[in-house]
Parts: structure tokens; C-alpha cells; sequence
């Protein structure tokens, strides 16, 4: 009798029955199922007899201790049901399914294979992404004040655009750099503290800085930053105090690394002296810890802020801005607070609106992009595409072990059969195939931990990062078990519903067919795994062609045998620089040797364009017939005359610098190609232009080149010839294969003419071939994917094929009895597979194509994605299809049909 | 066979179930129990009573009729088995023998 059933007093008959109501229902509750009926019967029987004969009070009185006397161990035991349905987790089933699960994985250990080399592969993926990710995000936030730190930003507005960048707004005035947001902290009372903080080694004008104590030299990058600098960030300090490390101007804060090379240990180097470019002197006022790799900062010294504004050169005009807020305090409204403070002390009628935006400063390393002013995207998409990737590949490796144990089920069928004749329920069936399924991701679990230790060592050096060995973190072996358990519901997910829904009846008497859905299913599965990794193959050629085509293009000059030298300390007058050019040009090696204002692979330096920090009204560049309120970006840069002979430019119309024309330095301009065409001139030799003061004439084109990473488009260029003044770079063509020869010149006279400076060179192409890092990495890792996901499908595919033709050996042998050929044969496995690749070609192309387009469109130059592109990587995926099919089919035809027919 | 088989309350149910036969159940039983010995006695142990002697195999039992009064539940009637005559009838020879040697005088008359 179910509970619902209990039996309400009755009032059919008419009897009164007023026996007490819920202790019937908690006595049916307690008292066994069997014996309820006679119970309870008794009860109330009992209760009417006491009620006719002493009265209802009485027997409501009795009726309470009566059925106390119930409660006991007989009454309550429930008894043992005839045909009991045994919980299907009882430790008997469980030894069961192990039981079975085990010998069918020992009995096909091919298709065990299979899946857990899959699914493996795909853990493997998965697993160093994660850890990759993992430790992105640690990137930055390892901060104590994490939380309340933000890293300032601007948005100009100007109309119709709306740009941003870091940093914050200065104004110069006479001639000392006045940052606005020095005092914020007094008006904005949420503002804890303001530090400002520069690099002195970044773009344009950035570079290693010398040092020298004694005999030690050494070329070191670093950073300057404003006093509060170690109280809100917590990088250790080992010796000196946060409180004053930066307070002083001629104070210098200084990393382990550099402590130990001049000092020998950071607590010597306390209070010790550093000559600085050998024009300044530092004194040591604290050590701290050599950085975290995970920290996006980076600096092996620091220089005060104060330093900075009034004795040292700018590097760049990227002053970083960071804010400690209070506690609790709201963003938002610090933004306007600042911003409504800020407003009043911006430069009026500039055209310009600048409005200042926090970020919370973990974010800004992997959201450092900005679109519409805002921080919008950056290495996030990297992050983003990668942990997609990853997942896909784990689920082409869960689609094979879902394709195969559907496709093997005929195998099962008839285990489900007697299973659920003998009383299983679907239940017990959807979770016997869960466990099988979670058992054999289990088994690829302990393959990926194996793997991922051996390979962790590979994969650091693949991806440039120092992640340690995560097995002592939880947060691998939670993620792990997650993994794993997440691995097994998805590949179990499918045969588990298909193999439990099976009949019985149909199973048994011998007809397992698959439904059109089933079949149509599987095959959709299939062309799924393809599409993916069809997608990856274009991705894979589209990244690699890109990296190839920016590092082999050519620039419009010539990057071999080239390198430089930075102009410092003794080289910067005129009358040094003459002598080093003179006596290297005559030493056995070198071909030519000039200067340049900057590298010239890398020119950061644009003035004029409007992004809206620059004063449009008042142009550092002029020419004749520019017409008003028209802003051009121009790269300016000043070289010697023998420049673009050196750089093997070529002159377009017009002439090179020449020293014989007398007017030459004073009065020659070349501009590029690009800066014609957006100054607008018609015929430009002979024109004149204007750089800051100095007027003169074009006197020739250059053919455009390439000033930057292809990343950017070539911009408008003016060089002219500034015999004066002597920064920037020295250019040296070196004579081919006699590198090492014209490197002993250098260093030699080098040493002699300037000997307070250690000898550093750069060679271009070694230079411009890391501009394009991360495209490096990502063409590397999309190698990998490409590779890994062709792999698992085809696992997937090999199995599939092996099952058919395990189950068609008959037919094989019958078709074969009657005269076919084995190219018949195997053409005859072939195609349903075929078919199903062109599906998958037909499909993944158009989305490749468009996922690809856009990862382009961060390039100005870039290659075309060609039809033959599709064309390869959809052969490829036939190719190796049909390979992997007729691996299998050959052996099949091959096989004497005597053979196949006899075995019954 | 064992003195502890049949325990004190067990035989006099046991009695009662032989008594009241064809109509014994537990309310009749409890019942009659209340009457003889003038104490309370409530359905619930005299059912866990004969739980114990139908395990036993002293009793045998069937569901019986359907009444109003019970609710429209039916009743489980109890009848005394071969077995559970054997062991009344030793039981109670048992008693009678010791009876028998008692000396007159021993046993002083209450009353």
C-alpha cells in the first residue's frame, strides 16, 4: 500500500470515526508497509470498542498509549520485497559493471585505445591552456592593494572620432612638465595616492641605460617612478624603506639582480653611489626583490619622478598613471569627481575633449586595447581563442568516443538486452554507460598527468613563460578532477541515452538497426569533428603564410648585414661622432656607416597626427599649399648623407643628399611616396616644407618603405640632414659574411673613443623579426592544434572504419565471390566517409575564411586568403581521410574470401 | 526444547489465540487479556507477540473480513498450529507434574 493510500477514516458506512487523525498518518509512515492495513485496523477497532464503553475522552486518552506499543523494531522493519529492484549502486553492481566495463575495454584494446589517446590529447590541450590562462590572469594581480588600484586612462573626443590611451595629461609650463593630476589626492578625497611612472627604455626614444661604478658597466632598463611607487605596489623591498626609497631626487632604487652585479649583495649596495650615463650620480636608497615574472612592469632600477621632470630625457610621452583608491569607494564616481577636477586645468580650445577613465589595474595587461577610448579587448582574445580551441579539440576527442561506442553498441546491444529483462531500468543503464565512460576519461586522466609533467619543461619554452610544476597547486587537481568528470558526462552523454533506449524485444530476437536519427546523428557528428579541424588547417596555413609573408617581405630597403650602434656619452658631439665614423669606415669589414634619428625599422616618433593630444593649430610641419586644418601624421627623422645609400633606399624621382651640394644640410627635404599623396602636392620638387624652424626644399621622393611592423601602414614621411646634431643611432652596413670582422672594428675603436660606455649593438633583421612574436607563438601553437586535431579525427575515423569493416567481412566476402575488384571495395568503404569530409569542407570553409579575415585585419599588409588556400586543407582532409580508410579497407578486400565466408 | 521458546506473555496469548479460535485477533486477544488479568494490555504488544510465535510456526494466520469499525481494514486471524499445540500441551505437563509434588502444606492458601 502506498503512503498515498493510507486509510482515511471512513465515511462510506456512516460510522462515526473519530479516531485521532495524524497519529494514524505518522504511524503509517512508521509502521512497515505490510503490516499497516492490520494495524491500523486494530487501532481504530480498538478505539471504537473503548469509545462505545467508556467514552470518547477515555479512549482518545488510550489510543495515545496503544499506539506507542507500535513503536518497536518488529512493526517498523520493512520486509523484504519478493522481486526486490536491487539500488543500482550497491557495492554487488558496482564489482558488476566494473566487472564488464573492464573486459570490454580489455577485449577491444584498439578501440580503448583509441578513445583514451583521444581523450588524453584533448585533456593535454585543455590542461596547458588552462594553466596558460591561469597564469595570464595572474598577470598583475599580485598586489596587496589588488583591488583598489587603477590604472588611469584618457578618451579624446574630437568630432566624429574618439580615441584612447594610457597616461595622463601634462602641460608644459616654463618649460617644466606639470602633470594635472599631481594633487588630486587633496580634492578628491577617495584617491589614497597617485603615482606616476615612466619607462625610460620604451619607443621612441627609450633605451638600456648605463651604468657605472668603478670598472663595472652595465647597460640596464629601468623606470621612473613617483614617491608612493612601493607603498601601493607591493614588490619586497630588501633593503631601505618604502616610506623613503623614492623620496629623494638623487636617489636610486635598484633590483637584486643590479645590487649583486655592482655591490655583490643588496645590503652592501645601501647608500653606495652609481654613476648614471656618466653625467649624474645616484645613491642607492633601497634593494628591492627581483620582480615577479608575473608582474606587466618591468625595471631593473628606479629613478625618482622628481629626477625625471627636471634632470632626465623623456623616453616617451606614455606616462602611466595608477591610483589607490579607498576602500569600498566606487570607480565611477571617482571618475567624475577627478574628471570635474581635472577639466578647469586643461588646455582651452583645443578641439579636443579629454576625459579621464579607471581601470582596475589587473586588467590592463590582458584588456589593453582601447576602441572608442574605452580599454576594449587586447591579449584577452588571445586568451579567449586559445581556451575555444582547446575545447574543441577536447570535443572532437569526445565525439570519436561517442561515435565509436554508439557505432559498437550492436556489440552491446545484447548485454542492454538481458540487462533489462533481467529488471534493469533505464536509469541504471544511462548510468551504467556514464560510469564507463567516466572510468575510461579517468584512465586518459592518468595519461595527462603523465604527460603534462614530462612535457611542462617544452611547453614553458614553447610559450615563453616560467609556470612551475602545478602539482602542488589545488587548484590544478580540482580543475583536473573537474576535467575529467566534465570529459566523461559529455562523451557518455550520447551512447548512454542511445544504448539504454534500446528494446529489449527488437535486441533480442536479433534486429538491431539504427534509426535514420541515430545514423544521420553520428554522421553529423563526424562531419563536425572534420569541420573543426578543417578550420584549423586554414587557420594554421592562413597564420603561418601571414608570419612568413611579414618576415620575408620586402621592406624597400635592405635589413641584411645591417646593425646599430646607439649614440651616448663621447659619440654625442659632433667632433667624436666624425672621428668613430671616420676610422670605423676604414676598418676591414665595414661597408658604410652613417647615422639616423631612430632605428630605423622601429620609428615610434609622429607628430602631427591628429589623435587628439597634439595642439592641431600649431603644426610642427609646413609646406607650401597646405591647406588649413589639415593635419598629417608625419614620421620626421634626421640622417646623414649617406643614408639612404646605406639603407639601399630607392629615390623615386628627384635626387639623393649629396655632399658636394653645399645647401644640402640646411636646405634639403626627401619625403616618401605616401607623404606626396597625402600632402597633396602635385608637383612636389622644388616645393618648400618646414620642419619646426627649419624651412626648405623637396629635393627628391623616396620610394615608400617601411618605417614600422607591418602591423601599421606606412606613414608619411620627412628626412633631412642634420650634420649638427648627433643622437640617435649609428647605422653600419656590414660587408656580407664578414660579420665577425666588421663587429671587432666596432668594438675596438668603440672602446678607445668612448670608454665609459659598454659596447652594444643591434642587427635589424634580428630586431625586426621580434616585432612579430606573438604571431610567432600563435602560428606555433595553431601548428600544434591543426596537427592535434587531425590526429584525434582521424583516431576517431580509423575506428569507425575498422568497425565497419569488422562487421561487413561477409559481405566482403560474397561481393568478392562475385567479382569485385579490391579498388571496388575499398572505393566502397571510401565514399560514405568521403562524402561526409566534403560535407564537412563545404561547411568549415566559409567559416574559416571569416574567422581568418578578421585575425588579418590587425595587419595593413597582409596576405591574401586564396581559394587554394580551402582547396589544400580540404584535400589535405581527403587525403588523409582516404589514407586512414584504405589503411583499414586494404587489408579488408585484401583478405581471401574463403576465409571470411567459413567463419560462422 | 527450550524454556526461553516460549516466553510468559507469548504462552498466554498463545493460550488466548486457542481460546477464542475462529475469532482470534489481536484486539479480541488484548482484550481478553484485559478481562482475565485485569491489567492493561495494548494491541501493539500483543501483535508483536504473535509476530513472534507465527515465526515460530506456533500460529498460523489469514486475513479475515473487513469491518466498519476497523475502518474498512481488514483483520489478521490467528489459529493455533499442530506445533504450537504440542508446545502448550508440554508446557502445561510440565506444570502439572511440578503442581503434583508439591506437598499440601507447602503452599499456604491466600485467604
Amino acid at each position: 500500500m502506498k503512503p498515498s493510500q493510507i486509510p482515511k477514516p471512513n465515511r462510506r458506512t456512516g460510522m462515526p470515526d473519530h479516531a485521532p487523525r495524524w497519529p494514524d498518518r505518522l504511524l503509517a509512515w512508521l509502521i512497515a508497509p505490510h503490516l499497516r492495513e492490520e494495524v491500523l485496523g486494530d487501532l481504530h477497532e480498538r478505539f471504537h470498542r473503548r469509545a462505545e464503553r467508556l467514552g470518547e475522552a477515555q479512549a482518545r486518552r488510550r489510543y495515545w498509549r496503544d499506539l506507542l506499543a507500535y513503536v518497536r523494531i518488529s512493526m517498523i522493519k520493512r520486509q523484504p520485497a519478493d522481486y526486490p529492484t536491487p539500488f543500482f549502486l550497491t557495492p554487488g553492481m558496482l564489482r558488476n559493471y566494473l566487472k564488464i566495463a573492464l573486459r570490454n575495454l580489455v577485449k577491444s584494446t584498439v578501440f580503448s585505445a583509441i578513445n583514451v589517446i583521444g581523450l588524453a590529447l584533448g585533456m593535454i590541450c585543455c590542461l596547458f591552456i588552462f594553466l596558460w590562462v591561469q597564469d595570464e590572469e595572474r598577470v598583475d594581480n599580485f598586489h596587496a592593494n589588488g583591488k583598489n588600484l587603477y590604472t588611469a586612462y584618457q578618451t579624446f573626443s574630437t568630432p566624429g572620432k574618439v580615441d584612447g590611451k594610457y597616461g595622463t595629461p601634462m602641460r608644459v609650463v616654463n618649460q617644466r612638465a606639470v602633470f594635472l593630476l599631481e594633487d588630486v589626492k587633496s580634492a578628491v578625497p577617495e584617491v589614497q595616492n597617485t603615482v606616476f611612472y615612466a619607462t625610460g627604455y620604451e619607443l621612441p626614444w627609450g633605451h638600456p641605460e648605463t651604468f657605472q661604478t668603478g670598472e663595472k658597466k652595465f647597460k640596464l632598463e629601468g623606470s621612473r617612478a613617483s614617491p608612493d611607487f612601493f607603498k601601493i605596489f607591493s614588490y619586497p623591498l630588501l633593503a631601505g624603506q618604502a616610506e623613503t626609497a623614492l623620496n629623494d631626487i638623487g636617489g636610486i632604487a635598484i633590483s637584486r639582480k643590479m645590487a649583486e652585479l655592482f655591490f655583490g649583495s643588496p645590503r652592501n649596495a645601501l647608500g653606495k653611489s652609481l654613476r648614471y650615463e656618466n653625467k649624474l650620480d645616484f645613491r642607492v636608497t633601497a634593494v628591492f626583490e627581483n620582480l615577479p615574472v608575473q608582474s606587466s612592469l618591468k625595471f631593473d632600477f628606479l629613478l625618482t619622478w622628481e629626477a625625471q621632470k627636471s634632470k632626465l630625457e623623456w623616453a616617451s610621452n606614455d606616462f602611466r598613471t595608477y591610483v589607490q583608491l579607498a576602500e569600498m569607494a566606487d570607480p565611477k564616481t571617482v571618475e567624475t569627481k577627478i574628471n570635474r577636477f581635472l577639466q578647469p586645468r586643461l588646455a582651452k580650445n583645443t578641439g579636443v575633449t579629454t576625459q579621464i577613465g579607471l581601470q582596475p589595474f589587473g586588467e590592463h595587461y590582458l584588456h589593453g586595447n582601447f576602441v572608442n577610448g574605452k580599454p576594449d579587448g587586447g591579449r584577452i582574445e588571445y586568451v579567449r581563442i586559445f581556451s575555444g580551441v582547446a575545447l574543441f579539440i577536447l570535443l572532437i576527442a569526445c565525439i570519436n568516443f561517442m561515435n565509436l561506442a554508439t557505432a559498437r553498441s550492436v556489440k552491446r546491444a545484447k548485454e542492454v538486452g538481458v540487462r533489462k529483462v533481467l529488471g534493469s531500468t533505464r536509469g541504471h543503464l544511462i548510468g551504467q554507460f556514464f560510469g564507463e565512460a567516466l572510468l575510461l576519461a579517468f584512465l586518459a586522466m592518468l595519461v595527462t598527468l603523465l604527460l603534462v609533467v614530462l612535457l611542462m619543461p617544452l611547453f614553458n619554452a614553447f610559450t615563453g613563460k616560467q609556470i612551475a610544476s602545478p602539482l602542488i597547486q589545488p587548484s590544478f587537481w580540482v580543475s583536473l578532477l573537474g576535467l575529467t568528470v566534465f570529459t566523461g558526462l559529455i562523451a557518455g552523454s550520447y551512447p548512454a541515452l542511445f544504448l539504454s533506449s534500446l528494446q529489449p524485444v527488437r535486441i533480442l530476437k536479433g534486429v538491431l538497426r539504427f534509426t535514420q536519427s541515430a545514423i544521420w546523428f553520428r554522421q553529423g557528428l563526424t562531419v563536425f569533428q572534420f569541420g573543426l579541424a578543417i578550420i584549423l588547417l586554414v587557420a594554421t596555413i592562413v597564420v603561418s603564410r601571414q608570419t612568413r609573408y611579414v618576415q620575408k617581405t620586402h621592406l624597400g630597403y635592405d635589413r641584411e648585414n645591417l646593425l646599430y650602434v646607439r649614440i651616448e656619452g663621447e659619440l654625442m658631439t659632433q667632433r667624436n661622432y666624425l672621428l668613430f665614423k671616420e676610422q670605423v669606415s676604414r676598418m676591414p669589414g665595414i661597408a658604410l656607416v652613417d647615422r639616423s634619428s631612430e632605428a630605423p625599422h622601429v620609428m615610434g616618433f609622429v607628430v602631427d597626427a591628429n589623435d587628439g593630444a597634439a595642439n592641431t593649430s600649431n603644426d610642427a610641419i609646413n609646406w607650401e599649399g597646405k591647406e588649413k586644418n589639415v593635419s598629417v601624421g608625419f614620421k620626421p627623422t634626421s640622417v646623414g648623407f649617406d643614408f639612404v645609400k646605406l639603407m639601399n633606399l630607392k629615390v623615386a624621382e628627384g635626387r639623393d643628399f649629396s655632399q658636394a651640394n653645399a645647401t644640402d644640410s640646411t636646405d634639403a627635404f626627401l619625403v616618401n611616396e605616401e607623404a606626396v599623396k597625402q600632402m597633396g602636392l602635385k608637383k612636389p620638387i622644388g616645393k618648400w616644407i618646414s620642419a619646426w624652424q627649419k624651412k626648405g626644399h623637396i629635393i627628391g621622393i623616396l620610394k615608400d618603405y617601411h618605417t614600422h611592423s607591418l602591423h601599421e601602414p606606412i606613414k608619411p614621411l620627412v628626412m633631412d640632414v642634420k650634420e649638427y646634431e648627433y643622437f640617435g643611432v649609428i647605422l653600419v652596413r656590414t660587408e656580407a659574411g664578414k660579420t665577425k670582422e666588421a663587429l671587432a672594428s666596432l668594438g675596438k675603436v668603440y672602446k678607445e673613443l668612448n670608454p665609459n660606455y659598454p659596447f652594444a649593438y643591434q642587427f635589424i633583421d634580428q630586431e625586426y623579426e621580434k616585432l612579430y612574436r606573438s604571431e610567432e607563438v600563435m602560428a606555433k601553437l595553431s601548428n600544434v592544434f591543426a596537427v592535434l586535431a587531425i590526429l584525434i579525427s582521424c583516431l576517431g575515423l580509423l575506428g569507425l572504419v575498422m568497425f565497419s569493416t569488422e562487421q561487413r567481412t561477409k559481405e566482403i566476402g560474397i561481393r568478392k565471390v562475385l567479382g569485385a575488384s579490391v579498388s571496388q571495395i575499398i572505393m566502397l568503404f571510401s565514399r560514405d566517409f568521403l562524402r561526409l569530409v566534403w560535407i564537412a569542407i563545404l561547411i568549415a570553409s566559409p567559416i574559416a575564411w571569416y574567422a581568418m579575415n578578421q585575425w588579418l585585419q590587425s595587419f595593413a599588409y597582409k596576405i591574401d586568403i586564396a581559394w587554394w588556400i580551402f582547396a589544400a586543407s580540404g584535400f589535405g582532409a581527403l587525403a588523409v581521410t582516404l589514407l586512414t580508410v584504405s589503411f583499414q579497407s586494404i587489408k579488408t578486400a585484401l583478405m581471401n574470401p574463403v576465409k571470411s565466408l567459413r567463419s560462422e | 526444547m527450550r524454556r526461553s521458546d516460549l516466553g510468559e506473555f507469548e504462552e498466554v496469548v498463545l493460550l488466548a489465540v486457542a481460546v477464542l479460535v475462529p475469532k482470534a485477533y489481536s484486539v479480541m486477544i488484548a482484550e481478553e487479556l484485559e478481562r482475565e488479568t485485569g491489567q492493561n494490555v495494548s494491541t501493539g504488544a500483543v501483535h508483536a507477540a504473535l509476530q513472534r510465535l507465527e515465526q515460530k510456526g506456533y500460529v498460523t494466520s489469514v486475513l479475515g473480513e473487513a469491518t466498519a469499525e476497523r475502518g474498512g481494514r481488514r483483520k489478521r486471524l490467528f489459529t493455533v498450529s499442530a506445533l504450537g499445540g504440542r508446545v502448550l500441551t508440554e508446557v502445561r505437563s510440565v506444570r502439572n507434574r511440578l503442581w503434583d509434588r508439591i506437598v499440601p502444606p507447602t503452599l499456604l492458601e491466600w485467604s
